[in-house]
């Protein structure tokens, strides 16, 4: 059964952080002593509203349905430009870690972003905001105005906040991203002048595309969305991004902006051309393996170990693309739960990299020296994150991996070799940790340890991890009625 | 009600008497002919908008002269707009000049040609409305005459310019040979019985005609006057000549062209997208090097006005086509004026429009920086601003005319351009500067703040334009059947 709110509830999950993003500038023009708790109660209530709506749609078994639906109503005359909104099984767990890691991105951004702080923190909720728009919105334009809007906030993140090379990396960014999307809007152009009657609006399209345009749209898309996931050929904008990006919001990066892509492949290549991916999976299933290798193997020789994290990234988004061109509910399910599980694992990651050049004034992995001896805390949470990011049966990142092999190897037995990519990882991590963490101390060096507050701010991350470890369902039970739906999709597509 | 000849006299009783109150009043008359200039643009602008809006054709004194329609209204609407726009900038930037009131007299005499161009249906008329748009602008360029690149500007201008005049005069002359008459309707009705023997004189006169109004559509390869012009001259009148000219223009080339379309609509429509293609091209790939800001800006009003002619190309193809020009004539106009506007405030204050004036400008001119990142991410088209939209209707009015290919060009395109407005936006709000705060006139930040609040409603509620853009197309187009 479909579920409606009596309220807009999606509006308000998309409008709220925006206008209070809008409202920072006014109300902190003079002192920003409290901006900080202004930040975390707007955040508290987005949080709290996606958790009513998930727990709505994960009670009532809704997922392989849009929930909430409003609209459409009109933005562009007659030519097809709606609002219109809806929440599924794919986008329910997408907007619940978006609202989750916004406000863990709040709390560590009070301890490591110092200047410009009314721009900075107006700037996160026009993204979450957006965000919120990108997961939601099911109208291919103004999916992709949403799609372009995050570009901004991430742009000046970058270029603002960022490190030594931040121009460069903000341009690069932006310059990447944006020309991938240039060829998705082309794509949903050319959908909407092809099908009868002409629309935008994902619902109405589905099942009409004809196979020829769904081969050319699924190489449009494959750029759009594979610029943002990343995938091989393009993701190059990636390590520099993470690198020049401050801690939290490289935290943004890799656990939400990384998830569009992959959002768009499940909602756009599998949803709208179900056929083309079908008879041409094997190459998107192909360019997943290269990604999750190229990601894995060029990490092992990083010695930033920002820059090892975010191929890492690189690695898991692979297992993504990889999931979804199994075409299989595992595979599906698997990629959604690994978005989800990977926002959490890497975003730990990506903040302990923040603290850990706060305490060295490094991130070095061959320079860092018994971190256990120094920052005992900040040493124990390095071991639990690095365990989450090598996907270890305590942390549900395991099951979402598990899942996506699992899938894979349903298709064809040859994708098993895939198992090797969690094996690469584990060595890399735990290499990295023998040199940083249990390695002797160098006479001299300072202490310097995370604050309560840090550390419990740190620990939020791995609770949802062990949560969706333990009662798997909770994410499952929403993902699985739209990945039934999408493999039914595709395996009619291969008939 | 007449608008268009109400709107001409009112404007032409205040461009020629404000020179003589310099002579009657002295020193002072400077402050009445300011007044006296915005409050006849304020004036004429409310009837244009009131004529835009209501779409049935109009009776017209002169009717084979002016065709008082709500395409002539909306176009002469975005000409006001943008005078009004430069006039009230003027105040702070040519303070201090010699001749003042000559110059609100002339930016005056130049919003009467453009008035008269976008109501114009006689070949003739088009012609005098042509020269009277371009002989003030000649002079306005080269207004700070001891500026020796404003005269350089002058001088490439008038000889570029009254050679394109003569080019028009040519193809119009030719048309007049063809068909015995400059009015378009009777040419219109009489193209199609002439005999084939005459195709390749209406060939030869059309395309002398897009040459001559190539000029100042500044279309490749006629745009070779444009950075030196638009750099020379008060970048005051490059906004002017960017954002107002420039539009008068494609009200004559849609009369024109909607005109001679029937005859041979596929070579044509094939030849304009060419040249469509190369203009985007060549504009966008020149802005990428320039060093300067107005330059850069006129190599991307080069590159936006081979999007417009997307519009052009497939005017018999889909009616998106003239929509999509309609609407991104206007998001052009405000969005270029603002971006020039801009940079004149920036040149005001630093004298300088070298790009590296810009470094950590967000920092000493807040407001300014902010409405130049406003309309430069609209000229680049991002979401959810005004620019946005009405490139998407182009580009969506090109797939829908069978021009697919022109429409992944202006799709690239866009991504090419993204890359110089975004240096501009970088240089002032992520580098360092050593300038110390600067005061903003009010009166010229007020001009931009308006244009950016127009940037961001259109932007968020783009069916009040669009639906209007729609209506004046459909009665545009029951009227004259391409």
């Amino acid at each position: 059964m479909m579920v409606d709110a009596s309220f807009p509830l999606i509006s308000v999950l998309i409008a709220l952080p925006i206008l209070a993003g809008l409202a920072i500038p006014l109300l902190f023009k003079n002192s920003q002593k409290y901006i900080i708790h202004y930040a975390v109660i707007v955040a508290l209530i987005e949080l709290a509203i996606t958790f009513y709506s998930y727990g709505l749609i994960l009670t009532n078994g809704s997922g392989g349905e849009y929930n909430f639906v409003e609209g459409p109503v009109t933005i562009l005359g007659n030519f097809g430009i709606d609002y219109l909104v809806g929440m599924d099984g794919l986008s329910g767990p997408l907007v619940l870690i978006t609202s989750i890691l916004t406000l863990l991105v709040l709390f560590g951004s009070r301890d490591l972003i110092e200047d410009r702080k009314v721009l900075y923190y107006s700037m996160i909720f026009i993204f979450e905001g957006s965000i919120m728009g990108v997961f939601t919105q099911l109208n291919m334009i103004l999916f992709y105005v949403f799609w372009d809007v995050v570009l901004i906030p991430m742009f000046l993140f970058i270029g603002i906040w960022g490190g030594p090379r931040k121009r460069y990396a903000a341009m690069k960014f932006f310059l990447f991203t944006f020309v991938g999307s240039i060829f998705m809007l082309l794509a949903f152009i050319l959908i909407y002048f092809n099908v009868t009657p002409h629309s935008f609006n994902i619902p109405e399209v589905a099942g009409k595309i004809p196979l020829s345009l769904q081969v050319i749209s699924s190489v449009l898309f494959f750029i759009g969305f594979g610029v943002k996931l990343p995938v091989v050929p393009f993701h190059t904008w990636l390590p520099d991004a993470h690198v020049e990006a401050p801690a939290p919001i490289s935290v943004f990066l890799a656990g939400l902006l990384l998830k569009m892509g992959g959002y768009g492949f499940l909602r756009f290549n599998i949803g709208l051309l179900p056929e083309a991916s079908a008879q041409y999976a094997w190459i998107f299933i192909l360019v997943g393996i290269i990604t999750m290798f190229y990601g894995a193997i060029v990490a092992i020789v990083q010695t930033d170990i920002k820059k090892m994290i975010a191929l890492t990234s690189v690695n898991h988004m692979g297992f993504v693309m990889v999931g979804a061109f199994t075409g299989t509910v595992f595979g599906i399910s698997g990629s959604i739960f690994q978005m989800f599980a990977h926002a959490a694992a890497v975003g730990i990651m990506f903040m302990l990299s923040g603290y850990l050049h706060e305490a060295t004034g490094t991130r070095n992995i061959t320079v860092i020296k018994g971190l256990k001896f120094t920052s005992p805390r900040l040493a124990t949470l390095l071991i639990l994150g690095s365990m989450a990011a090598m996907c270890i049966p305590i942390f549900s990142s395991f099951i979402s991996e598990y899942m996506v092999i699992l899938g894979a190897i349903q298709v064809n037995p040859i994708y098993a070799l895939i198992v090797a990519v969690p094996a690469i990882t584990v060595g890399y991590f735990l290499w990295m940790l023998r040199r940083v963490v249990m390695s002797d101390l160098k006479p001299g060096t300072k202490k310097w340890d995370l604050s309560n507050i840090s550390t419990i701010a740190l620990v939020l991350y791995l609770v949802p991890l062990v949560l969706t470890l333990i009662a798997p369902w909770l994410i499952l039970d929403v993902a699985n009625p739209i990945s039934t739906f999408y493999a039914a999709l595709v395996s009619g597509g291969a008939a | 009600m007449d608008t268009p000849l109400i709107v001409l006299i009112v404007l032409t009783s205040v461009a020629v008497t404000s020179p003589l109150y310099g002579i009657i009043f002295g020193k002072k008359s400077l402050k009445y002919v300011q007044y006296l200039t915005t409050l006849s643009l304020l004036i004429s602008l409310v009837l244009l908008i009131s004529s835009t809006l209501s779409l049935t054709p109009q009776e017209s004194t002169v009717p084979h002269l002016l065709r008082n329609d709500s395409l002539g209204s909306f176009f002469s609407l975005m000409v006001i707009l943008v005078t009004l726009f430069v006039t009230i900038t003027s105040f702070d930037y040519m303070k201090d000049n010699s001749n003042e009131n000559i110059y609100y007299s002339l930016l005056l005499f130049t919003a009467i040609g453009m008035t008269m161009l976008s109501f114009a249906v006689d070949l003739l008329v088009i012609f005098v409305a042509w020269e009277l748009m371009s002989l003030p602008t000649f002079i306005l360029a080269g207004y700070n005459k001891r500026d020796k690149l404003s005269n350089e500007a002058a001088v490439k201008f008038f000889i570029l310019g009254a050679l394109s005049s003569g080019i028009l005069l040519y193809g119009i002359s030719l048309m007049f040979g063809i068909t015995g008459s400059t009015n378009l309707d009777i040419i219109s009705q009489s193209l199609p019985t002439v005999s084939a023997d005459m195709l390749p004189f209406i060939i030869f006169s059309t395309i002398s005609m897009l040459a001559g109004l190539g000029l100042k559509l500044s279309i490749v390869p006629f745009h070779m006057w444009i950075p030196d012009a638009y750099e020379g001259s008060p970048t005051t009148i490059s906004a002017l000549l960017s954002a107002a000219t420039k539009k008068a223009g494609f009200a004559a080339a849609i009369r024109i062209f909607a005109v001679i379309f029937p005859i041979f609509s596929f070579d044509l429509a094939l030849a304009l997208s060419i040249v469509a293609l190369v203009t985007m091209t060549v504009g966008n790939l020149a802005a990428l090097t320039q060093k300067s800001i107005t330059r850069m800006l006129a190599y991307s009003s080069i590159a936006q006005a081979g999007y417009l002619l997307i519009g052009l190309v497939v005017l018999p193809y889909s009616d998106l086509g003239l929509l999509g020009l309609l609407y991104h004539s206007f998001n052009h106009a405000i969005l270029q004026a603002s971006a020039f506007l801009a940079a004149a405030l920036v040149r005001l204050k630093t004298s300088s429009s070298s790009l590296d004036s810009y470094n950590g400008l967000s920092k000493v001119m807040p407001i300014t920086s902010f409405c130049l990142a406003l309309s430069l991410l609209g000229l680049a088209g991002i979401p959810p601003l005004n620019g946005f939209w009405s490139k998407l209707v182009l580009f969506a009015a090109a797939v829908d005319g069978g021009y697919t290919w022109l429409a992944l060009a202006g799709l690239v395109n866009s991504a090419i351009s993204v890359a110089y407005y975004l240096l501009v936006i970088k240089r002032m709000y992520m580098d360092e500067t050593s300038l110390k705060s600067i005061k903003e006139p009010f009166l010229f930040i007020s001009i931009l703040v308006f244009a950016s609040v127009v940037i961001i409603v259109t932007g968020l509620l783009p069916n009040i334009l669009y639906n209007i853009s729609e209506d004046i197309t459909l009665s545009f187009l029951s009227n004259n059947p391409v």
